[in-house]
């Protein structure tokens, strides 16, 4: 077995080990196999990466197991590293690790241990396997498997009529977006002939390109895209995941598997760089569903609700990036945020734990002092997702501001315009969580308060790493490691002077954003509430997100509702098919009991027919014997 | 006189076969079971005398000894245990007398009428040749002896039955 | 008539009037000994045919068929015995549970 083999399959060794005997083996082993597999799993993706780097950054590919083989084209279980993957497998392993770690003090009282550690390790697998696969098909086996995954975990407490709905919100909305996903698999594979990544983006670069619209596949393609990445118009499903455990948000819906899309995308670069159409609607939905999310984040009391749709918005510059083809930059942030926003989500967890369950910022307040470490932590986090340099967040924010002013395929003022506005937004907001929740006056009930302990070292542990991570990360520079693969899109001329003037502006957006949130919400309490009064129209639409969840109520579910009832029910199900079936039936019943009266129990007239019989069999053999 | 000997066998043959026809006609008429077995134990009698003329002495023997000897007797110990616990004291016929009749009068039209049209004749084989009791023997353990082991399973099944019915009648009666 | 052909008369004449006998009578023990009457023509008629063709198949038939009738009795009696322990009637009619 190869060691890419090897990453993929210890999760699922895992998954196998803990899901079937976990419970019987106590909580230490669970606990041990659950982190240590995925720790040598990192293990192993460190090393190849050295080999990569060895090699002289030849990518390494790798056949497990030939699936199939239909004339000449075999599907396989081929697995495929080069330096986007590496990225991508060092953070699935590296964070996914760090979660693991941080889930054995958070789940410590669960009664459900063994199974989360099974689902975690479940996910993990299906990740990996998305990341490393080197077919389309395979990265739609672990596309599909780490939605089972986050399905699972989402409706982990499925005890709960809501948190259960809200897993199969998420695989339903998500489903969607994989039928979008599956045609542009259909597509590419009539068109180009083979599933192989490598091959597909080769057949779309070449001069003669396959006879099928670039923009169609890339349309489809990022159709999947916006149901596992949450973007307009299927977002919905991950705001409603937070309920789901705490670690399950960080590791799934912020740091790894909501970037699928993105990475989906990057990956695919060959045939978005020959769609400029389907680019530009990227870079237009990435960039109004990161405004509309950052302006509901805006309105939000949950501490959990507040960072899924600053998850959101921050998929939305990712987005953003992928349009504008600087796709090494959108993995540049897939990588920042995958540390910063674990540790906001761990962080919250924390802060969660401490608060004994209650998640509203409304009733927290002066925490900094009760819990140091997860407020230093947060805070951290929250300044470099905030773009405060020279924080990880800054980096890469700043590089998709400047791509979006400057890139040469389809940088544009407006969508520097919009994409300021929402960085200056998620200062604000993310200032404003920080400081509803860890400064100003206690607001929580004196048991809580009594309560309010700092977490073990288990969780504090891994939030200081990844606080140590967010704020160096951004020293390592994502995109120029990945240009050898995914070139930088040119610079539009006349457009270099501005660079310095878009580093200036995203730092003083930060700190705009972070006096803002200072200004409201650390002085007065009124300052903010008279805002809220003044603007209390808006403030509801925000608070209620837009009502979308209500408009896809009305215009899509109940419609549908509607059709399945009447249509589908009433005249396919009831009339159609059980009338049919039912007529069928009665027919035969009734034939059969008339036929049933022979079955007369009398024993006479049985003999008498067997007379009968015989009489008839000796006259029908006289005659043609 | 030699007349009469040389015709006495087919005269036996006939009056034996006369009396197994009429016992077995009696059979049909008479109300009591016990009369009932007694016609068919004369029936049965009577048929072993026609196989006794006719050479088969051995099924002759088999006959009374098996048939009427357990075969029968065991069905008047029935009678003789049941026939006073029958409460129905009832009809003697079914409802299905006269169709049974028709039938078994169509049945006997049928049959003559195949008899006597275009049937043909009986095959002969090697005719006149005395039926050998060595030659039975042999064939009937050398060639059926498969048949006959499998008529023995019947039996140990029967026997087997048997015992099991008695034994759920043993528990009906605790029960 | 020539006396084969008498005798297989004879034997046809027996098994309809059992069959007959089983469809007309009541009584469950005369049904019985119909069936029985029936069996004994079939013997009659294989050992006639054994008798004119000189082959012993007939003969074998005729001892298999003792033996089945054996077993057939052996167990019929016991099953009339249970049958009227539970309604206390040997009539047939009576015994019609399985009415479809």
């Amino acid at each position: 077995m190869g060691l890419l083999t090897l990453i993929v399959v210890l999760p699922l060794l895992g998954f196998v080990v803990n899901g079937l005997l976990g419970n019987r083996l106590g909580k230490g082993f669970v606990s041990a196999v659950g982190c240590g597999l995925p720790a040598i799993a990192f293990a192993a993706a460190v090393k190849c990466f050295l080999d990569l780097k060895g090699a002289g950054w030849a990518p390494i590919a790798e056949t497990a197991y030939v699936w199939t083989m239909v004339g000449q084209d075999s599907f396989e279980i081929a697995f495929w590293f080069d330096r986007l993957t590496a990225v991508m497998a060092l953070i699935v392993t590296g964070v996914g690790t760090l979660i693991h770690v941080y889930s054995t003090g958070y789940m410590h009282e669960d009664k459900s241990y063994a199974r989360y550690f099974a689902y975690l390790n479940l996910f993990l697998f299906f990740m990996l396997l998305l990341v490393l696969g080197k077919s389309l098909l395979v990265l739609f086996v672990g596309w599909e498997g780490v939605g089972l995954a986050s399905y699972l975990l989402i409706g982990f407490w499925f005890g709960d009529m809501e948190k259960a709905a809200a897993g199969k919100k998420a695989f339903i909305v998500n489903r969607i977006g994989d039928a979008g996903f599956l045609l542009g698999m259909f597509v590419i594979y009539s068109a180009v002939g083979t599933l192989d990544m490598p091959h597909i983006n080769k057949a779309f670069t070449s001069g003669a390109a396959p006879a099928v619209s670039a923009s169609l596949v890339g349309i489809l393609l990022f159709i999947g895209a916006t149901g596992k990445s949450a973007q307009i118009p299927l977002y919905v499903w991950l705001p409603d995941a937070m309920a789901g455990p705490t670690p399950v948000s960080a590791l799934i819906h912020a740091a790894t598997m909501v970037t699928a899309g993105v990475y989906l995308v990057a990956r695919m670069s060959g045939i978005y760089l020959n769609a400029p159409e389907a680019s530009t609607v990227i870079a237009a939905v990435g960039a109004l569903t990161a405004l509309m999310a950052a302006t509901i984040a805006l309105a939000q009391d949950d501490i959990k609700k507040v960072l899924a749709y600053s998850t959101v918005s921050q998929l939305g510059f990712m987005f953003v990036a992928l349009g504008v083809g600087a796709y090494g930059v959108a993995v540049f942030h897939v990588y920042t945020h995958a540390f910063f926003k674990a540790c906001l989500f761990l962080g919250a967890g924390s802060v969660i734990h401490a608060m004994s369950g209650e998640q509203d910022i409304k009733k927290m307040g002066g925490l900094a002092k009760k819990i140091p470490v997860t407020f230093f932590t947060f805070a951290l986090a929250t300044a470099a997702i905030a773009g405060i340099p020279p924080l990880s967040g800054f980096f890469s924010k700043d590089e998709i501001l400047w791509y979006a002013l400057a890139s040469g395929r389809g940088g544009s003022w407006l969508l520097l315009g919009v994409m300021a506005f929402t960085a200056l937004l998620t200062a604000f907001y993310m200032f404003r969580l920080l400081w509803l929740t860890f400064f100003g006056k206690p607001r929580m009930i004196k048991e809580v308060e009594h309560h309010i302990h700092e977490s073990p070292p288990s969780m504090t542990g891994v939030l200081v790493i990844l606080a140590i991570l967010s704020a160096v990360g951004g020293f390592l520079s994502i995109p120029h490691f990945l240009e050898p693969l995914v070139a930088l899109p040119a610079v539009r001329p006349g457009m270099d002077a501005f660079h310095y003037f878009v580093v200036g502006g995203s730092i003083a957006i930060a700190l705009a954003g972070l006096v803002g949130a200072a200004y409201f919400f650390g002085g007065d309490a009124a300052r903010a509430a008279k805002v809220k009064a003044s603007f209390a129209g808006a403030y509801r639409v925000l608070n209620n997100k837009y009502y979308v969840d209500e408009l896809y109520d009305r215009f899509i579910n109940r419609p549908l509702l509607w059709v399945s009832e009447a249509v589908f029910l009433k005249l396919g199900d009831r009339l159609l098919i059980d009338g049919t079936l039912n007529g069928l039936a009665s027919v035969a019943q009734r034939t059969a009991g008339r036929l049933s009266r022979v079955q007369t129990g009398s024993l006479h007239k049985y003999a008498f027919m067997v007379l009968v019989g015989m009489v008839a069999s000796l006259v029908w053999m006289w005659r043609n014997g | 006189m030699t007349d009469f000997l040389a015709h006495l066998d087919t005269l036996l043959l006939w009056a034996f076969a006369g009396c197994a026809f009429v016992s077995a006609a009696l059979m049909l008429v008479l109300r009591q079971p016990m009369r009932v077995a007694i016609a068919l134990v004369s029936c049965m009698v009577f048929l072993g005398g026609v196989y006794g003329l006719l050479g088969l002495h051995f099924i002759a023997a088999f006959q009374v000894l098996i048939y009427v000897g357990a075969v029968m007797v065991f069905m008047v110990y029935a009678i003789m245990l049941l026939d006073p616990r029958d409460e129905s004291g009832g009809e003697k016929f079914s409802k299905l007398l006269w169709p049974g009749i028709i039938g078994l009068s169509l049945l006997a039209e049928a049959l003559a009428v195949g008899y006597w049209s275009d049937l043909p004749p009986a095959p002969r084989g090697a005719a006149g040749e005395p039926f050998d009791m060595i030659r039975f023997s042999q064939a009937f353990l050398s060639e059926y002896w498969l048949h006959f082991e499998l008529t023995s399973v019947l039996l140990l099944a029967a026997v087997v039955a048997a015992l099991a019915v008695i034994k759920e009648n043993r528990r009906h009666d605790h029960g | 008539m020539d006396k084969v052909m008498m005798l297989q008369v004879l034997a046809a004449s027996l098994f309809a009037l059992g069959l007959t006998g089983v469809i007309i009578r009541r009584n469950v023990l005369v049904m019985l000994m119909c069936m029985e009457l029936m069996l004994n023509g079939v013997n009659l008629s294989l050992a006639t045919f054994a008798h004119t063709m000189g082959s012993a198949v007939g003969a074998v038939l005729v001892f298999l068929i003792f033996v089945v009738a054996a077993a057939e009795i052996a167990i019929a009696i016991p099953i009339v015995l249970l049958l009227v322990r539970r309604k206390r009637t040997l009539d047939i009619e009576s015994y019609s549970d399985l009415k479809g």
